[in-house]
């Protein structure tokens, strides 16, 4: 082939690789798009969205995939694994650490203008950053935990209520609950329990709440880190079980169920407070309680401090998307103010973003709203957000080690021992 | 005297004992109906009704008004009537060769068969999604049904077997004799005495199709080509919240066909694995 | 007339073997030579010889996993058969309402697993909002509501019995074709002998059913061992891990945390120990039979 021939051939080839580019580009770029939205009004805030976004955008075009929460990580996890990832996928804080740490999510720091980092509470973000800065998620919703309590036992006992500024201790709590279990009809057994503490699945609403007394169940020292179950973590241990084995004023079969499963029972009056109970119960009261079932929310109980533990649901990038900056806009649409607003209020949770969580709906006495959003300032990020192996103590640890506390077979000494060393032996798989 | 009523005790237990195992495996399905139509407030209520008290056809209008639960049944159906039929293309007449053949292959097939069934099927899908990957089949229902296909193979291959060993050998030297050839005697002789033996088994590989989650799962990525069950598992919430009566409704909706099958071809099901299960 | 030739063979198993090799040859021997590394998901996998199985030895977690689930596929696959006689046995007597009832009785089959799953939780609700717990308290069999799955002592044994729910249909219709193919000489003959019910029962029927009994046992065992979704939907292997069948155990490890390397190993495992009592087993029938 001679020199003259091979330029012009590399020529031609060049004008179609061009001419293939420049109908590459006119094509749309689909961004996948994966969802958890499950309850009815968010799938529909959902759908909402993405069409307004499409129908703005024609040359940036969003596919809608529902996920679902119980199948995500398996989704996930063999997506980043073949490399046939969604750009963009929804989950939660907690979670997405481990994912950060094997190197599949792409740093969404970049992408984040002044305005929007302003907007979005500190503590949300807290929960979703890596060690050098990095952002691996956009946290959008979030929820606290709260107090419902059921009107008309609380009035006729003439209890009086706390409030943002003077909120219940964890011995209120206790005292009120004490005065709340009652026997009518006396015949031995409790007709109305002072409280009802769902602990079925007791990890998560125990690490959350153990922030309040200042502790925090993992600590880090030159970038290891150790279980230490100490005076702080016990602290939260011990009323739970004062209040459930020692004051009988907690109803003991609650201990296995889950927050969904204590809830037909409270609308019948049979528990007079449910302390530590997600925000999103509140939906699930409008929704199946009957009309006449009077309740409210009041502000969360104080340890040391009133802190709790956040994890907000969040939309990741994943760094094999060949389309992150498109992701990226399609993301800061769905969570400007007014479509986040929709969102929270679909799944009854908190919109991270400040404006958003100033808008009137969530700041009506309604449905418990302004006291529950008062919570927001108390959300922070827990100790145990991306320990590497964090996963594994606590499935294979601290669920069973707490289940059996709180089915009164060991004791808190002993729990407080076993996860610490069962729970030190994992970690060091992790190194 | 005395013996009839023996035999009446006798006939009013067997009677009660059926009735026991009725009740047993087809309870939860009643349960499910009842949950489909009840209203929310009942169904997340203290003390449970089997016949709800205000029914409401509600939750089968929110099942199919919010997934497109019609194309998810379309599609399961597509894919298990399809890999139901190339399974047993390619399982008649491997299982055909391997009883009328005996050499080292025989050992090889069954040796697969038994790994295939025992390791665990999950930790497989990522080798797995690289070879459809390789071969562009991913994201396709070509794809799924072909996995499909080589899923359930093993079973169906183990089952026909059973059949052929008790077809008698003589009936095809015979065909052979009369001057038939292979294929002939294959599909004169062989094939309408393996009738039976072929609807069970294709029966049994489109229910593994129906039912199968994960895969699915993992290997549709877009929305319009997903099965039923990943329809199904999208009304969880977090923290294992459901939203029961929709799901009730669906998944009765998901039952009901394979059910009205099975109806129809329970005989023939019975027949069919008698003539094969017996001799292995 | 049994032809030797391997080509002959080949032929006809060839277009089978294609498909196969792909997708489930490869497949399965990628996945038991991971089980040789230590592949975590986001790193590339190194051979690491027999270390998974090493730290598998002193894995506290793996050995009660294996040990409840020999609990567990016993304890289902004998309650499969033994129900599922009973059950084959009715169907094959001469009962009215038998057509209603052999449909009925293959509902769970005709349910995909999550479904099972599901429905299941519904029915085993921990408080009387749940049927099961509201119709014993009513009838007076238990006073408090029993927390079914999150029991430390109940959990397994819930578990069991809706396993062996999910696998009676297959097994009694297996059965029940078993028996209507003992030919009815046989109990004419016997029934001239002079022999009762269970006489009958033990010569004619058991003898006859022996070869479909062996199949199903070996098959149920195989698969419950390796039962996942229905025990996943219902309990997630807990509470504290009571209920943490081997299969479960692989999936955590590989999927939750993200060790696929051990995983894959804990694969192996099961493979060796499942095929091994299977073998076991088969050949003791085969020799009580006269020789293999």
């Amino acid at each position: 082939m001679s020199g003259k021939k091979a330029l012009l051939s590399s020529v031609l080839v060049l004008l179609v690789v061009l001419s293939f580019g420049a109908l590459a580009s006119a094509e749309p770029v689909k961004i996948r798009f994966v969802s958890l939205a499950w309850q009815e009004q968010s799938i529909a805030a959902n759908y909402e969205i993405v069409d307004e976004w499409n129908r703005l955008n024609p040359d940036i075009q969003v596919e809608y995939i529902p996920g679902s929460w119980d199948s995500i990580h398996d989704y996930m996890v063999t997506s980043f694994e073949t490399g046939d990832v969604p750009d963009i996928f929804h989950y939660e804080a907690a979670l997405i650490g481990d994912f950060a740490r094997r190197g599949y999510l792409a740093d969404l720091r970049p992408y984040i203008d002044d305005e929007l980092w302003e907007d979005t509470f500190e503590g949300a973000w807290a929960t979703v950053a890596g060690d050098n800065g990095e952002i691996w998620g956009m946290p959008f919703i979030w929820e606290s935990l709260i107090i419902l309590y059921n009107k008309d036992i609380l009035e006729e006992a003439g209890i009086e209520l706390p409030t943002t500024e003077n909120p219940w201790t964890w011995d209120d709590i206790r005292s009120v609950a004490k005065e709340l279990t009652v026997d009518f009809d006396g015949d031995g057994e409790i007709d109305q329990w002072g409280a009802a503490i769902p602990l079925r699945a007791p990890v998560n609403r125990i690490l959350n709440l153990t922030l309040g007394f200042g502790g925090g169940y993992f600590v880090e020292e030159d970038g290891r880190y150790t279980v230490r179950v100490g005076e702080a973590e016990k602290g939260l241990l011990s009323v739970i079980m004062d209040m459930i084995y020692e004051d009988k004023s907690a109803y003991p079969g609650a201990v296995g169920l889950s927050g969904t499963a204590v809830l037909p029972a409270f609308y019948e009056g049979d528990y007079a407070l449910l302390p530590g109970i997600g925000v999103w119960a509140r939906q699930q009261i409008m929704q199946n309680a009957p009309e006449d079932f009077r309740w409210g929310v009041l502000p969360p109980v104080k340890g040391q401090t009133q802190l709790q533990g956040a994890n907000p649901q969040t939309l990741s990038i994943p760094k094999a998307s060949k389309h992150q900056a498109e992701a990226m806009e399609f993301i800061k649409f769905f969570v400007a103010k007014e479509n986040v607003t929709k969102l929270a209020l679909g799944d009854w949770m908190y919109p991270t973003r400040k404006s958003a969580l100033a808008m009137p709906e969530f700041q009506t006495e309604e449905a418990g709203w302004k006291v529950s959003s008062e919570t927001v300032q108390f959300l922070t990020v827990g100790p145990w957000h991306g320990v590497p192996g964090f996963p594994e103590w606590k499935d294979r640890v601290a669920t069973p080690v707490m289940q059996e506390l709180f089915a009164n077979q060991i004791t808190i000494e002993e729990a407080a021992q076993r996860m610490e060393s069962e729970g030190n032996r994992i970690l060091q798989r992790y190194r | 005297m005395k013996r009839k009523v023996k035999l009446w005790t006798a006939k009013t237990a067997m009677y009660a004992a059926l009735l026991a195992y009725v009740v047993f495996l087809a309870f939860p399905l009643v349960w499910l109906l009842s949950t489909a139509l009840k209203p929310n407030s009942e169904i997340y209520s203290r003390w449970p009704t089997l016949i709800p008290k205000h029914p409401t056809w509600s939750h089968f209008a929110t099942a199919f008004g919010e997934q497109n639960l019609l194309l998810g049944i379309a599609n399961s159906l597509k894919i298990g009537v399809l890999s139901s039929v190339i399974v047993l293309l390619l399982a008649v007449p491997c299982a055909y060769a391997l009883v009328r053949y005996r050499t080292f292959v025989n050992k090889a097939v069954m040796g697969w068969v038994l790994v295939s069934q025992l390791f665990p099927s999950i930790l497989i899908i990522i080798p797995l999604f690289l070879v459809l990957r390789n071969l562009a089949l991913t994201n396709t229902h070509t794809g799924i049904t072909l996995v499909y296909t080589v899923w359930s193979l093993p079973f169906v291959l183990w089952m026909m077997r059973g059949y052929i060993n008790g077809i008698p050998i003589e009936l095809e030297e015979a065909a052979f004799v009369d001057g038939a050839g292979r294929w002939q005697v294959l599909s004169k002789v062989v094939f309408p005495l393996l009738l039976p033996g072929i609807v069970a088994s294709g029966l049994f590989a489109f229910v593994s199709a129906w039912n199968e989650f994960f895969f699915a799962l993992v290997l549709l990525k877009t929305p319009s080509l997903t099965t039923l069950p990943v329809y199904l598992s999208r009304f969880t919430g977090s923290e294992g919240m459901t939203r029961l009566g929709p799901l009730a409704a669906s998944c009765l909706v998901a039952t009901l066909p394979t059910l009205v099958v099975f109806a129809f071809l329970q005989k023939g099901l019975i027949s069919g694995l008698m003539s094969g299960a017996v001799k292995q | 007339m049994k032809q030797r030739s391997v080509l002959g063979q080949l032929g006809l198993v060839l277009p089978f073997l294609v498909p196969v090799f792909l997708l489930s040859v490869i497949p399965l021997v990628s996945g038991i030579y991971l089980g040789f590394t230590d592949y975590q998901f986001g790193w590339d996998p190194k051979f690491n010889g027999l270390d998974n199985y090493i730290y598998m030895l002193g894995d506290s977690y793996f050995w009660s996993s294996f040990r409840i689930g020999f609990i567990w596929t016993f304890g289902v696959t004998a309650g499969q058969i033994l129900f599922g006689l009973g059950l084959a046995l009715l169907l094959n007597a001469k009962l009215r309402f038998q057509w209603l009832a052999r449909v009925l009785i293959l509902v769970p089959w005709a349910m995909p697993p999550i479904i099972r799953g599901l429905m299941w939780n519904m029915v085993l609700l921990p408080d009387t909002s749940g049927p099961l717990n509201y119709l014993l308290t009513q009838l007076g069999i238990i006073s408090q509501p029993i927390n079914w799955l999150n029991n430390f002592s109940w959990a397994l044994p819930t578990i069991i019995l809706v396993g062996i729910w999910g696998g009676l249909p297959q097994s009694s219709v297996v059965l029940l074709a078993g028996l209507q193919s003992i030919p009815k000489e046989l109990y004419e003959a016997a029934g001239l002998d002079g022999a009762g019910v269970w006489a009958q029962f033990r010569h004619v029927t058991l003898p006859g059913l022996r070869q479909v009994i062996v199949a199903i046992v070996s098959l149920r065992f195989m698969w419950n061992f390796n039962a996942f979704g229905l025990v996943y939907a219902l309990t997630q292997g807990g509470p504290g891990g009571r209920t943490r069948l081997p299969m479960l155990f692989a999936y955590e490890e590989g999927f939750r945390y993200g060790n696929a390397g051990y995983a894959a190993a804990l694969g192996n495992v099961m493979v060796l120990v499942v095929s091994a009592l299977l073998i076991i087993y088969l050949r003791r029938q085969f020799a009580e039979e006269g020789g293999m």
